[in-house]
């Protein structure tokens, strides 16, 4: 950031240094194998006295001349060139720190100049033995100049004990630098064999041919060997975290893994066919190969390095970006755009927004990728974002993953770069909205109720009233369909009974929505899934979508209907009405009816950072794209093959893996401690993509912003709250739940690093919680059950357990459900449903009270059939 | 954006900066030399290899410069590379943007300079069999050479104007010059015109060695080499005054007078440019050698003393900081004798005849 960045496109990501530098280090290494082969070769000839091999070495040194001094020395000066002006801040700390190294090397390298132009120009004129040493000072001083480069590249990918000391000599010595020296030696030696045979193939003695077949052979061989153990331990002298980043976790250096490795493997093949007797019209075109393959081989290895060391140019020091370490905790809270030297831009404003991104992008992001080049291109990379979802992944990146850096700067700038990434370069227009769906006419019509002569009193509810099912089969099954439907009969009278005996309640779905099987794959796929054939129509308990309910001592329930949100004629429906009927069982006669939703939405705009399209009314989840991309990234962050999976017909299912109590799956977590439970894998995870934000960060996949249609929060408490007034930003609601998880001996360590706290002063405050059993417990608003103050927040006072929950708790008698008169959670009334905009979330309360208000709202007479005169149920239910 | 503000923080030196700028001028200066010999005969064998007609002399000229051609070329990039890294250390904070406001044109001098050095392979290897083509062999290697020339001028004077910097927000593509720079065409002019001194007396020298083989060839090298050597002194001359009035006008006061260290330099290269005007004409060999040294010497100092005074409202030397490595100085010291021991020895075992290869 403090110097001017060269734009570049196609060119962009660093092609032209690694352009330069593969070919400079294929020729470099010869230059140093091949001038111990020249002598040795000499040697060859003086011992078995031999013409040919002595013109044939005489020959080859001109070849050699010709390719290292020129070119070789020349595309050095290259490198130089080049990484000065795509890294000038690298590049100038390396020559300050390591000025000696580089004019010591430049000593040797002008001493091998003109060792070189003696050797070949006196090769006739001069005494057997002064040739010798002339090419011997040759060689060592060519040895000598590896020596001192190779200490400095080393010490970009393991500085050692330099970062603390900052010594010469540290910064020099480092960790890998004589596995570094050795491994570049053999391969030198092994280059030297390549060309060896590149040049004696084209040679016209046959008779040369045949003597140096075997001893190129072993020239290219023995060394190759020699580079496996010493790349071995070259890789074991890195760092932890580079050698995972080498075998497991770099999509960039994978293939390049498997090239090294067939590299090799072709080269030594190469070498023991070369050394057989095969006519000159194999061999030729064998040598060219045979070189292609080493040009591979050692781009591969400097690939590998180089990428290896991402994010940063100095390990630990200093980022490809040109931004030190030491520099990101102060430049995270600050504008990057002022911080930085070479931007025109200073701020953010309407005006400048994609100049401004333009700018951020050039510094933060193109030293690494190409605008539609070949390293790393950012086009296909970000084919899949929005806005909003490009700024969510600068937002988590470099977090969890560890070869990117994190972005820098203020939200604003974020969405800068975001808006230039998604607008400027793909040219992507504003989000159009997704087709409006039609809600259905509702036709509402509230049961009777007879206050005077009725004898009985049906309270229905829902458990969760937001509830979900995802509709991503055959490609992911996070929630199957099953809403629990709970209702209480209760006699009328002074002492009021709760009735159970003798009656059996019905459910019956609204029109048009009985027949689940036809709109979604869920039971296609249950055998798969769930192991056992499951009748359409019928849910995991073995309720149908329509039925009768099992009873207990006072609740009758129905647990796990089937409910899909789409009707036969394609409408979406989240808030389907169930007609509840208590039938006397002796007379079969109808005794009371209410009616209650059973919400469930299969609503999540995970397509907002995982891309696919809004398709339309039935199909408006996450869609196939979104689908098999969201499993692309999970194999891609945690080496799971899950894609294939899916792309096999075989769903993937994610309490497979992660435990989840809201299924009662134990999951299969099989001794690997980094797989959580689903809730905090899910929020652990996004957390760190959508920080400093409020509800909206919610809404990506609960759905109730205003972008989607259900709008699920619409009890009382949505007049004056949000959700992160009872469950926390999604950061302190992520921590607690990853606290929780490490509470059961899992490692959290990557997912709760990067998150701070808003609404505690430290994650130390902020209390554990399992996810479905400890939640937010009304009473710490409600103190005595009074209404509590508007800035009050229940966020980090769980309950201790199951039975403390607000859906499972009943009232001082132990008999009545706290939902049977206040109704389901997110739906407290009054509620308003906002996407039918009639009165499916208040039918008990306009059928037996005609208002909206809590059951019994001035109305004990509702149960009692008489005014009572003091608090029973709870405190302050009689308000003055 | 001020320019002070672009101008990015240097890092620490790992010596005090009087060494580094000793090493500087010291390998600049032989850099010079053999990249001055190397442009010179190459214009030289230009000039002969389009002169009609195909006399003796001539032709034994252009096949004389292709055989040292390369040699200088070797020496001179190697020379190069030391000079650029010294330059860098203590000037890194302007080299590097200036260097990547024109990378295109930076990194083109690689591939420039890749081409002229085998072009002169070609023009060594081939020398004998290229007939026609040759002329234009040379040509081409002339124009690369005169483009990297002409890039490196470009480079060394932009890193001297950090005012013209923000010409990068509105082209950042690395195609920048400093072609607006009144100094820039005086100062290219002025070191190709030095080129081809140098390259005369490479010639006339390379006459003198020839003593003993072909007296006649020898005398006309001498004299052509000579003639050379005069004529593009006298010119020199010229446009020495055109570069030193082309400088903003507190620079030629300080040469004027204004500065005693600067103006004592100034008047001893001056007298030294006349007097080599006169062994020139009188065809003094050693003397003119001799004289010319010290007058390249003396420009060195000279062009680096410009340098200083475009930068001194934004930098002097004082200002970098040291963070001390001097036993690293010392293994580079080491090395240096060691190397220059061994090229001393190289040329002892190599130049001296010895029985052949059997």
């Amino acid at each position: 950031m403090y110097y001017p960045v060269w734009e570049l496109y196609f060119a962009g990501g660093g092609l032209l240094i690694a352009v330069i530098a593969v070919l400079h280090v294929f020729v470099a290494h010869f230059a140093i194998g091949g001038g111990l082969y020249l002598v040795l070769t000499e040697r060859k000839a003086h011992k078995e006295n031999s013409r040919p091999i002595f013109d044939y070495t005489k020959a080859h040194s001109k070849f050699f001349l010709l390719l290292t001094l020129v070119f070789g020395g020349i595309s050095g000066v290259g490198i130089w060139f080049t990484i000065s002006v795509l890294s000038p801040g690298a590049t100038s700390l390396l020559i300050n720190n390591f000025l000696f190294a580089w004019a010591t090397e430049w000593v040797f390298f002008l001493v091998e100049i003109v060792a070189l132009f003696f050797y070949y120009y006196r090769f006739d004129q001069m005494k057997y033995t002064d040739h010798q040493i002339v090419g011997w000072i040759y060689f060592f001083s060519a040895w000598l100049s590896l020596f001192f480069i190779n200490g400095i590249v080393a010490f970009m990918l393991t500085p050692g004990e330099w970062l603390q000391t900052t010594n010469f000599w540290d910064g020099f010595f480092n960790p890998t630098f004589w596995p570094s020296l050795v491994f570049r030696s053999a391969l030198a030696l092994s280059l030297a064999g390549v060309f060896g045979f590149a040049t004696s193939v084209f040679s016209k003695n046959r008779e040369l041919n045949d003597k140096l077949l075997r001893y190129n052979a072993s020239w290219l061989i023995i060394p190759l060997l020699i580079t496996a153990p010493a790349g071995y331990w070259y890789l074991h002298s890195t760092s932890a975290e580079i050698q995972s980043l080498i075998l497991f976790d770099s999509p960039e250096i994978r293939p390049f893994v498997h090239i090294i490795i067939w590299g090799g493997i072709s080269l030594f093949l190469g070498g023991i066919l070369m050394a057989a007797k095969l006519s000159g019209r194999i061999k030729k075109p064998l040598a060219i190969v045979l070189l292609a393959a080493a040009l591979v081989y050692t781009g591969s290895f400097e690939w590998i390095r180089e990428a290896a060391r991402k994010p940063y140019l100095i390990y630990q020091h200093l980022y490809s970006t040109g931004i030190y370490k030491e520099n990101v905790q102060e430049l995270k809270n600050r504008s990057f755009l002022s911080a930085a030297k070479w931007t025109q831009n200073e701020q953010v404003e309407n005006s400048n927004r994609l100049k401004s991104g333009k700018e951020i992008f050039r510094i933060q992001c193109s030293g690494c990728h190409s605008i539609g080049g070949p390293i790393n291109n950012i086009l296909p990379l970000t084919q899949k974002y929005g806005i909003y979802g490009m700024d969510s992944q600068l937002n988590g990146q470099g977090k969890m993953q560890k070869y990117m850096p994190q972005f820098l700067g203020t939200k604003k700038e974020r969405r800068a770069l975001a808006s230039y990434i998604v607008k400027g370069l793909h040219g992507k227009k504003t989000a159009t909205k997704g087709p409006g769906i039609s809600a259905p006419n509702s036709t509402l019509k509230i049961p009777d109720f007879d206050p005077e002569n009725s004898q009985y009193v049906l309270l229905a509810w829902n458990d969760l009233g937001m509830n979900y099912y995802s509709h991503t089969l055959p490609y992911i099954m996070f929630a199957p369909p099953g809403n629990n439907l709970n209702a209480l009969l209760i006699n009328r009278g002074p002492s009021p009974g709760i009735v159970t005996q003798g009656v059996k309640i019905k459910y019956t779905i609204e029109t048009g929505l009985g027949d689940p099987g036809s709109q979604s794959r869920f039971w296609d796929y249950a055998p798969d899934l769930f192991s056992r054939d499951i009748d359409p129509g019928t849910g995991l308990s073995g309720f149908g979508i329509n039925g009768t309910m099992h009873s207990n001592q006072t609740v009758f329930r129905a647990r796990n209907v089937p409910v899909i949100p789409i009707s036969k004629q394609q409408n979406f429906n989240p808030y389907p009405l169930y007609t509840l009927r208590a039938f006397d069982k002796e007379s079969g006669e109808l005794i009371a009816q209410t009616r209650t939703v059973a919400p469930v939405s299969h609503e999540m705009r995970c397509d907002n950072c995982h891309g696919g399209n809004w398709q339309g009314d039935a199909d408006i989840a996450p869609n196939k794209k979104t689908a098999l991309d969201i499993l692309q990234v999970h194999d891609k962050n945690n080496r799971t093959d899950l894609l294939s999976r899916a792309k096999n017909q075989k769903p993937v299912m994610c309490r497979e893996c992660h435990s989840d109590p809201k299924q009662a799956s134990p999951g299969n977590s099989s001794g690997n401690p980094e797989i959580l439970n689903f809730s905090a894998s899910m929020h652990g995870w996004h957390a760190n993509y959508l920080t400093g934000r409020n509800q909206p960060a919610c809404f990506n996949c609960h759905p109730d912003s205003k972008q989607v249609h259900t709008k699920g929060f619409r009890g009382t408490h949505s007049e004056a709250f949000s959700c992160i007034d009872c469950h926390g930003t999604m950061e302190d609601h992520a921590i607690s739940l990853l606290k929780g998880a490490r509470r059961d001996g899992r490692d959290v360590g990557k997912l709760i690093k990067h998150l701070q706290p808003r609404m505690a002063e430290s994650k130390n405050e902020i209390k554990p919680r399992d996810p479905w059993i400890q939640e937010p417990d009304c009473l710490d608003c409600h103190q005595d059950f009074k209404r509590p103050s508007l800035n009050a927040t229940a966020f980090n006072s769980w309950t201790g357990s199951a039975d403390k929950l607000y859906r499972n708790r009943n009232e001082i008698s132990g008999k009545i459900n706290c939902a049977a008169c206040h109704s389901s959670p997110h739906a407290i009334y009054p509620a308003k449903n906002l996407l039918f905009k009639d009165s499916r979330d208040t039918v008990q309360p306009l059928q037996y009270q005609d208002n909206n208000k809590t059951i019994g709202t001035d109305n004990c007479s509702l149960c009692h059939k008489m005014q009572m005169g003091f608090n029973y149920h709870h405190d302050n239910m009689i308000k003055n | 954006m001020p320019a002070q503000e672009l101008i990015p923080p240097p890092h620490t030196i790992p010596v005090h900066w009087g060494w580094l700028y000793f090493f500087l001028i010291l390998t600049f200066y032989l850099h010079l030399l053999f990249m001055n010999a190397m442009l010179g005969i190459s214009v030289i064998a230009l000039f002969y290899e389009f002169k009609p007609g195909r006399d003796e002399t001539s032709a034994a000229l252009s096949r004389d410069i292709s055989r040292k051609l390369i040699f200088f070329a070797a020496f001179a990039v190697n020379l190069g590379v030391a000079a650029l890294l010294f330059l860098q250390v203590l000037y890194g904070q302007f080299l590097y943007v200036s260097s990547i406001l024109m990378a295109v044109y930076w990194l083109g001098i690689v591939v420039l300079l890749l081409l002229a050095y085998y072009g002169a392979y070609v023009y060594n290897l081939h020398h004998e069999y290229l007939f026609l083509t040759r002329k234009f062999l040379v040509l081409g290697i002339v124009l690369l050479f005169l483009s990297v020339a002409f890039f490196f001028t470009n480079n060394m004077t932009l890193m001297l104007r950090p005012e013209q910097w923000t010409r990068y927000f509105h082209n950042p593509g690395g195609t920048l010059l400093n072609l607006n720079d009144p100094t820039l065409i005086p100062r290219y002019l002025h070191f190709l015109t030095a080129s081809v001194a140098v390259g005369g007396l490479v010639v006339a020298i390379s006459g003198r060695w020839k003593k003993n083989n072909a007296v006649k060839e020898s005398q006309n090298f001498q004299n052509a080499g000579m003639k050379w050597f005069t004529a593009a002194t006298f010119l020199q001359i010229i446009l020495g005054f055109l570069f030193l009035i082309s400088l903003p006008p507190k620079i030629i006061l300080a040469f004027m007078g204004g500065n005693v260290l600067y103006t004592a330099v100034f008047v001893f290269t001056l007298s030294c440019s006349f007097l080599l005007l006169v062994l020139g004409a009188l065809k003094k060999l050693w003397a003119s050698t001799a004289t010319l040294l010290a007058t390249i010497l003396g420009m060195v100092l000279m062009r680096d003393f410009v340098r200083s005074m475009f930068l001194e409202d934004y930098f002097k030397f004082e200002d970098l900081e040291l963070s001390s490595q001097y036993p690293a100085f010392f293994l580079f010291i080491t090395a240096l004798i060691c190397g220059v021991a061994l090229i001393v020895y190289l040329c002892r075992k190599s130049l001296h005849p010895s029985g052949k290869e059997s």
